[in-house]
């Protein structure tokens, strides 16, 4: 069907337009509204599949099918048909053009899946330096710390609130657990 | 000489015999609420009268647009003028409108009760009925 339309060159008379379509959806062709008989011929665009086709109209089969709508919606609205009805109320208040929803179905899951694979590409190259650098200095181990403890306090130093004070609490130079 | 002093003299008047007399005010003048009642009353008038699909929607957007659910006889007379325009597809969307506006299920239910008879008379379908699942 996407062949058959992409095939079709733009300027093509009416008459070969119209069947083109009814041959694209055989199915709904016979479904075609009862126009109001004082009225022209008008191309058979079938309003029973309005919904799926309306995108893909070319300017012109829109107009008509909103002159035809047009024309359906002066008589009694009782006579008209459920197809007829959901037509006009989708050519004029469907989901296309201005109202056109701004996420489709399938995006929220693929935002998601988007999303997760970013952070995990982010972890994998953060775990990969991590894995190539070198090893922490070893000055940072707790024994060094210790020791410089207590070298500290063998020279006395900061002997007024610091870590040679009299009764001091803190850990001085330990920074670990 | 003398015209400069009758001038000066006229100047001189006391001002409360020149200003304009003062203009009743009340303090809280922009504060005129409209009632619910004439609320109604204005959109029923205005569907009533109006003549075209563009004044028939330009006048829902407004009443929609208030911090309240239109009454049902504004809701019967705009669906009357969609149907004077010949405008299905705007009847079928004020009953989407009051579904947006209540504030639950029940009162739209209420709604589409109140509203039967001319939605028959009518023949409209609300959207549920058009797109059934």
């Amino acid at each position: 069907m996407q062949a058959l339309r992409l095939a079709r060159p733009r300027a093509l008379p009416r008459p070969f337009l119209a069947r083109s379509i009814a041959a694209a959806s055989p199915a709904h062709a016979t479904a075609a509204a009862p126009v109001a008989p004082h009225l022209p011929p008008e191309p058979i665009i079938p309003l029973s599949n309005v919904e799926a086709q309306w995108e893909r109209l070319s300017p012109d089969e829109q107009l008509a099918v909103h002159q035809q709508l047009e024309e359906l919606q002066k008589k009694d609205w009782k006579t008209l048909s459920i197809d007829e009805k959901k037509a006009a109320y989708y050519v004029a208040f469907g989901p296309h053009g201005p109202r056109a929803p701004t996420h489709k179905p399938g995006d929220t899951v693929k935002l998601l899946l988007g999303t997760l694979a970013g952070i995990a590409v982010a972890g994998g190259v953060f775990a990969w330096f991590r894995s190539r650098a070198p090893p922490p200095p070893r000055s940072l181990t707790k024994e060094w710390e210790e020791a410089s403890n207590e070298l500290a306090r063998e020279q006395k130093m900061n002997p007024i609130s610091g870590i040679s004070s009299e009764g001091y609490k803190g850990k001085g130079f330990v920074t670990h657990k | 000489m003398r015209a400069q002093l009758v001038s000066t003299l006229l100047r001189a008047r006391p001002a409360a015999t020149r200003v304009a007399p003062a203009i009743a005010r009340a303090a809280s003048s922009h504060a005129h609420q409209e009632t619910f009642e004439s609320f109604t009353e204005r959109y029923v008038n205005f569907f009533g009268q109006a003549q075209d699909l563009f004044e028939v929607q330009r006048g829902l957007n407004n009443c929609f647009a208030h911090d309240l659910v239109p009454a049902p006889s504004v809701i019967e007379a705009a669906v009357r003028a969609a149907r004077r325009v010949n405008d299905y597809a705007t009847a079928v969307r004020v009953f989407e409108g009051i579904k947006e506006k209540v504030e639950n299920k029940q009162q739209y239910r209420e709604y589409l009760d109140e509203l039967k008879p001319v939605r028959e008379e009518l023949g409209i379908n609300i959207k549920e009925e058009l797109y059934q699942e």
